[in-house]
């Protein structure tokens, strides 16, 4: 590889009268294309400008809907405290529902069904993430 | 057109927001009484008590882990149907193994089970709707050009597309019945894509094996 090749390798747009005289280049770089790419132009990773940290909008948006749960927590007569444990129990009771009423088939149901729906499980968890190859 | 797009979509929420909480065609015959109302306050006053519990940690888990919640979020956009059909799957087995730990209780075993299982369904949930939140938000509020998202001053990245996400979700679980069907449909998204993704890893959860060549 000579100068001239050197020239073109780096700057292909000001040379490009080099791939006519080298045979040499022309064999290497004919088939490429080489024109300049438009950055710009290019669509947006996901992960540009991800780790971008907007502090203000953070705590504007905290600060407002605590206004708002301390402001409807007194109107409803009820500590902030109170309302977790209220959420808890809304959790806990309706756990205990759905339990109650799906344990009447009996084990021998549940070992069967627990066996084919892991089945199926395993099969769906065996597909790699797609995702950013997509 | 999207800033159009998105004012219309407000809009459209508030009114279906106000329509579900204040009906215009409601007979004047059902009366609304004192408890009923108090009861509706209550209930309200938990639900912005929960959604200021899930903003804090959406917002320590996407500052320990953005990357992860990206990857889920890129995962649930790309693939919803897989993560739809996985959180389905996931829900049952859950369900499922809570019901045949129940079985072992007598046996003292199935206590610590019940508990680790517990906690492997809640950490799935909680993660998996932070990864929905930001696919949400980048939905709603993303950009598609860098010039774009150089002027914006505070509605970019990570964590923004998170708030934007859950303040969203987090006002339609306020609807009556309607919020309670978005809501769980999103965790089953999320609980999908957080065990498609293995947490935002990218990891397979099997290794295949090979047998050695001679």
């Amino acid at each position: 590889m000579n100068e001239s090749c050197q020239r073109f390798a780096e700057d292909p747009e000001a040379n490009a009268a080099h791939l006519r005289e080298c045979e040499k280049c022309r064999a290497l770089y004919g088939e490429l294309p080489t024109h300049a790419i438009n950055v710009e132009a290019l669509p947006l990773a996901p992960w540009e400008g991800a780790t971008y940290r907007s502090w203000p909008l953070v705590i504007g948006v905290a600060l407002a809907v605590l206004a708002i749960a301390l402001a409807l927590c007194v109107a409803a007569g009820i500590t902030p405290l109170v309302a977790m444990m209220i959420a808890a129990q809304t959790q806990i009771s309706r756990a205990a529902l759905v339990y109650e009423k799906l344990r009447t088939f009996g084990p021998l149901v549940y070992g069967f069904l627990f066996i084919i729906v892991n089945s199926i499980l395993v099969l769906l968890l065996r597909r790699a993430p797609r995702g950013i190859d997509a | 057109m999207r800033k159009a797009l998105l004012i219309t979509l407000i809009l459209a929420a508030t009114v279906v927001t106000a329509l579900v909480a204040a009906p215009l065609f409601r007979a004047p015959s059902s009366p609304v009484t004192f408890s009923q109302a108090a009861s509706m306050m209550t209930t309200t006053a938990v639900g912005v008590s929960l959604l200021f519990v899930w903003i804090i940690t959406s917002v320590v888990v996407t500052l320990m882990s953005g990357r992860e919640v990206r990857y889920s979020s890129i995962e649930v956009r790309t693939s919803p149907l897989h993560c739809f059909a996985l959180g389905l799957v996931a829900v049952t087995s859950f369900v499922l193994t809570a019901i045949l730990f129940s079985y072992l209780i007598p046996f003292l075993v199935g206590i610590p089970l019940l508990v680790a299982l517990g906690v492997f369904a809640v950490l799935t949930k909680v993660y998996g709707t932070i990864a929905v939140f930001h696919a949400i938000g980048t939905i709603v509020a993303g950009t598609r050009s860098r010039h774009a998202m150089l002027q914006r001053r505070w509605l970019r990245g990570d964590l923004a597309m998170v708030l934007v996400g859950v303040v969203l979700l987090g006002a339609i679980r306020l609807i009556p019945v309607l919020g309670l069907i978005v809501w769980s449909i999103a965790s089953v998204f999320g609980i999908g894509t957080a065990l498609a993704t293995k947490f935002g890893r990218r990891e397979p959860w099997f290794l295949l094996f090979r047998p050695a060549e001679s």
